[in-house]
């Protein structure tokens, strides 16, 4: 059994590297680390909704099957170890025998089996997806947990984790509504922190589980989660040192960069691997002109995507060749050999194929007009429209810009498809099935669904790809078909994929081993110590 | 006055209340349907794309699939019943919710009215007593400009010179977030939050007030009723402290009265600049999540409470101006 073997081996190292890297003197326990959270969450019910903030706290609370490491390989957690049969179609996991919830109960393989068939399948905005092919749980003993697949599904292994999917107390959640829960708000897990109270409006307060699983852990005594509404106040409460971590975009990056020079302050962008945000343009490839592959092609090269970077997000990204993020190179599914939009004759060359389409500049200069919806997620968003505005104003596109709020924009984009172009941002998520299928491929046009395929594009072969590519347990394999659809998308150009977003982390430098893992300050901060 | 009449007088008011309330509650229903887009549509995009079978499934869940004026006749019904219903985005009742930001939002803004208040009244006197001197002017000066600059920014600049640059007071919050202070101490670190956000959400009211007060006083003070005074020999001191206050007060009186609702309104950027834990905040966040429930709920609380203020105005002006009758 190698995959058990393997696993062994993996579990001493994880609890080698989630103490983290220096030697174990080194670190001390005690200390209350203050993380920013922007906005406040809703609720804190990360099965029933995966609401950034929520995860960013819950995933101290709840731990999963799995844990990931920088390159994305899957470590153990609640499973020590677990084997998939050679079909694909069967995935055994051996759980561990010592692990209790926060209120004294033990942890079974009754409670996966609970929150993957009936809660996760069934609620689970992603879970709807991810274990769509998951036909049974058994539990052939309390430490053993068989998914039967009605068709491989090696995306899934990758979709684990406490943030992803939380292994939930059945006997608490399984007594009345799921959706209506009263613990919504009151989470019991077995996450190395637990949950005491929610000030709303104010901060969460998390104190250790002194009865935590992996024997010494966490270092810290408290986690207390702030809310605070005003980035330049975030600021002000990161540089005084009243708060120590904030990550996805919770500070400005203009003030990233700013804080970044303080001696107390470290900026790191990493901790976003699994996440993979991709900035992008989205075409409305069903509205003329724009249904005309050479005007998209020529938009794709008209913008500047390191302009972009450089003056609108300071530097926080790399230019993106296609859907995938290079985030997926060390897997083998990313490709860079695709048709490249970022060339230094950009302009010229989108003149020549806006010339070739039909669409002659006119008295004014202008070819034809468009509408461009803003993002409405902040004034960086409002920035990066008004350089859209003006890269395409160079190849004769006149774009007006349309700002509204969240509620009418994502109603106008994916339900009214009234729209030509629109900027937005994506996770590819840990596997491309999960964050890259749902923009391109021709089943997941869906009217009034949001975050889906709203270019309305798709091509066939593309589609069938992807298909191929979601139940081949063969990385290699996956990766050849990724690579075809990479440049039969890229071509079509539904989308200009502008870059891969690089958010920075801000990180008081008395603590150390906070972003321990590609999901960043959506883990569980166990091994996160204070000098 | 009877004691018992101006009981009458409240209830009756209390009454007169009752279809105020009702009104504000039927409009913002009506008028939050104007907008595009619904909390399922706004859930479904926070989780990062979900299927349409989990967006169809909320929408039935919040009761958006039922036709308009039927949503509207249950939330009158259940209003009525004092039932503000549920957040289904927040996973709570609306009640609990908005109590527990209330109190925070209750305490920014007593502070701030009575120092607001009393500020501005005593330097819009001053200013009168000292008119056409550089004092007067001096206080003028000042007043114009703190009516003048915007609460985000004033919040701002305070942070930054108060917590950052001199280190003596916390940036945000209403509690040292570490700390978890109990008893006496938890007072005095709330009290020590509450410095910069009072501060910046007093210094708009108090020029104004200050403003009015300085205006007021003069006009009063050349009433016939104060050159009788003086012709009567009494002190100047005694004519501006006995007489002419008590008149000028009850503008400022009506107009803190009605401020109360612009109170609410400046307490949502003050809040929002010092995370302060208030409703402020908590409509700001339901308004863009599409959260109907919640936001009728804070309208409902709100207007009930400017509604409250305005009656105890009334009664004060009565008490202040026996001219006035509750008959």
């Amino acid at each position: 059994m190698t995959v058990r073997r393997c696993c062994a081996l993996a579990l001493m190292s994880v609890l080698v590297s989630a103490t983290g890297a220096p030697p174990a003197s080194a670190q001390k326990a005690g200390g209350t680390l203050v993380q920013i959270t922007q906005p406040e969450p809703p609720n804190l019910a990360p099965y029933i909704s995966t609401s950034a903030p929520i995860g960013q706290v819950t995933a101290k609370v709840y731990d999963g099957l799995l844990e990931y490491g920088f390159d994305l390989k899957p470590k153990p957690s609640l499973a020590q170890s677990w084997e998939l049969a050679p079909d694909g179609k069967t995935v055994t996991f051996w759980l561990r025998t010592d692990v209790r919830f926060h209120d004294g109960r033990p942890f079974t393989s009754a409670d996966v089996q609970f929150t993957i068939m009936d809660v996760l399948k069934k609620v689970h905005p992603r879970g709807i997806n991810t274990f769509r092919d998951v036909t049974a749980v058994e539990t052939p003993d309390e430490h053993t947990a068989v998914f039967r697949l009605a068709n491989a599904a090696p995306y899934m292994l990758s979709a684990l984790s406490g943030y992803e999917s939380p292994m939930l107390p059945k006997h608490i959640f399984s007594q009345g509504d799921i959706k209506t829960h009263a613990n919504a708000n009151n989470p019991v897990g077995t996450g190395p922190f637990r949950f005491v109270e929610w000030r709303r409006g104010e901060l969460v307060r998390l104190d250790k589980n002194a009865d935590y699983w992996r024997k010494g852990l966490p270092y810290l005594d408290r986690i207390v989660v702030r809310f605070i509404n005003d980035e330049a106040t975030r600021t002000a409460a990161i540089e005084k040192g009243e708060a120590h971590v904030a990550g996805f975009g919770a500070v400005p990056y203009s003030d990233a960069k700013k804080l970044a020079q303080l001696p107390s302050i470290e900026v790191t962008t990493k901790g976003y691997e699994m996440i993979s945000p991709v900035v992008e343009l989205l075409i409305n490839t069903k509205k003329p002109p724009l249904d005309n592959q050479k005007v998209r092609q020529a938009m794709a090269y008209a913008i500047d995507r390191q302009f972009v970077i450089d003056n609108i997000w300071f530097g926080y990204g790399r230019p993106a060749t296609g859907p995938m993020s290079s985030n997926f190179a060390p897997s083998g599914l990313y490709t860079a050999d695709v048709t490249k939009y970022q060339t230094p004759d950009g302009v010229a060359t989108a003149n020549k194929l806006l010339d070739e389409a039909g669409f002659a500049r006119t008295d004014g200069g202008v070819r034809f007009e468009i509408v461009h919806d803003i993002t409405p997620y902040g004034p960086e968003w409002q920035r990066f429209g008004e350089v859209v505005q003006q890269q395409l104003a160079k190849v004769g596109i006149k774009a007006t810009l349309r700002y509204e709020d969240v509620a009418t924009w994502l109603k106008r984009i994916y339900t009214d498809y009234d729209f030509f172009l629109t900027s937005n941002f994506l996770y590819n998520l840990p596997d491309p099935v999960l964050g890259v299928h749902r923009a391109i491929h021709g089943r997941l046009i869906k009217q009034g669904t949001v975050f889906v395929n709203g270019s309305q594009w798709s091509n066939p072969r593309s589609d069938e790809l992807m298909d191929k590519a979601t139940t081949e347990p063969d990385l290699k394999k996956r990766g050849e078909y990724y690579h075809e659809v990479q440049k039969i998308v890229v071509d079509g150009s539904p989308i200009i994929w502008v870059f891969e977003l690089n958010f920075p982390t801000v990180v008081n430098k008395r603590y150390h081993d906070v972003i321990a893992s590609p999901l960043g300050i959506y883990t569980n901060f166990a091994a996160a110590w204070r000098e | 006055m009877g004691s018992s009449r101006l009981g009458r007088y409240v209830l009756r008011r209390l009454l007169q209340a009752i279809p105020v309330v009702l009104g504000v509650v039927i409009l913002n229903f009506l008028l939050l349907q104007l907008a595009p887009g619904d909390a399922a549509t706004v859930l479904a995009g926070e989780a990062g794309g979900a299927p349409a079978e989990y967006v169809e499934a909320l929408r039935q869940r919040f009761g958006l699939d039922k036709p308009l004026l039927v949503r509207l006749a249950l939330y009158v019904k259940n209003i009525l019943a004092l039932d503000l219903g549920y957040s289904f985005r927040n996973q709570s009742p609306v009640l609990p919710l908005i109590l527990a930001r209330l109190s925070a939002t209750l305490l920014l803004m007593v502070t701030t009215l009575i120092l607001s208040l009393g500020l501005g009244v005593l330097l819009g006197l001053l200013a009168a007593v000292w008119v056409r001197t550089w004092k007067d002017h001096l206080i003028s000066v000042a007043a114009i400009i703190a009516y003048a600059m915007p609460l985000f920014w004033i919040g701002l600049m305070l942070i930054l010179l108060f917590a950052i640059k001199l280190d003596w007071l916390p940036t945000s919050g209403m509690e040292d977030a570490a700390a978890f202070y109990e008893g006496p101490e938890r007072f005095l670190d709330i009290a020590r939050h509450l410095i910069l956000p009072a501060i910046t959400l007093s210094l708009f009211y108090m020029a104004l007030y200050a403003r009015l007060m300085r205006a007021t006083m003069l006009e009063q003070r050349g009433l016939d009723y104060v050159t009788t005074a003086r012709a009567k020999g009494l002190a100047e001191r005694q004519i501006t402290l006995r007489h002419v206050l008590r008149n000028a007060l009850m503008p400022v009186v009506t107009v803190a009265g009605v401020q109360v609702g612009g109170l609410l309104g400046g307490s949502v950027v003050v809040e929002a600049v010092f995370a302060w834990p208030g409703l402020g905040q908590l409509a700001f966040q339901s308004l863009f999540a599409r959260d109907l429930n919640l936001l009728l709920g804070i309208f409902f609380i709100s207007s009930c409470l400017v509604v409250l203020v305005n009656i105890v105005v009334d009664v004060v002006y009565v008490l202040l101006d026996p001219r006035v009758r509750v008959g």
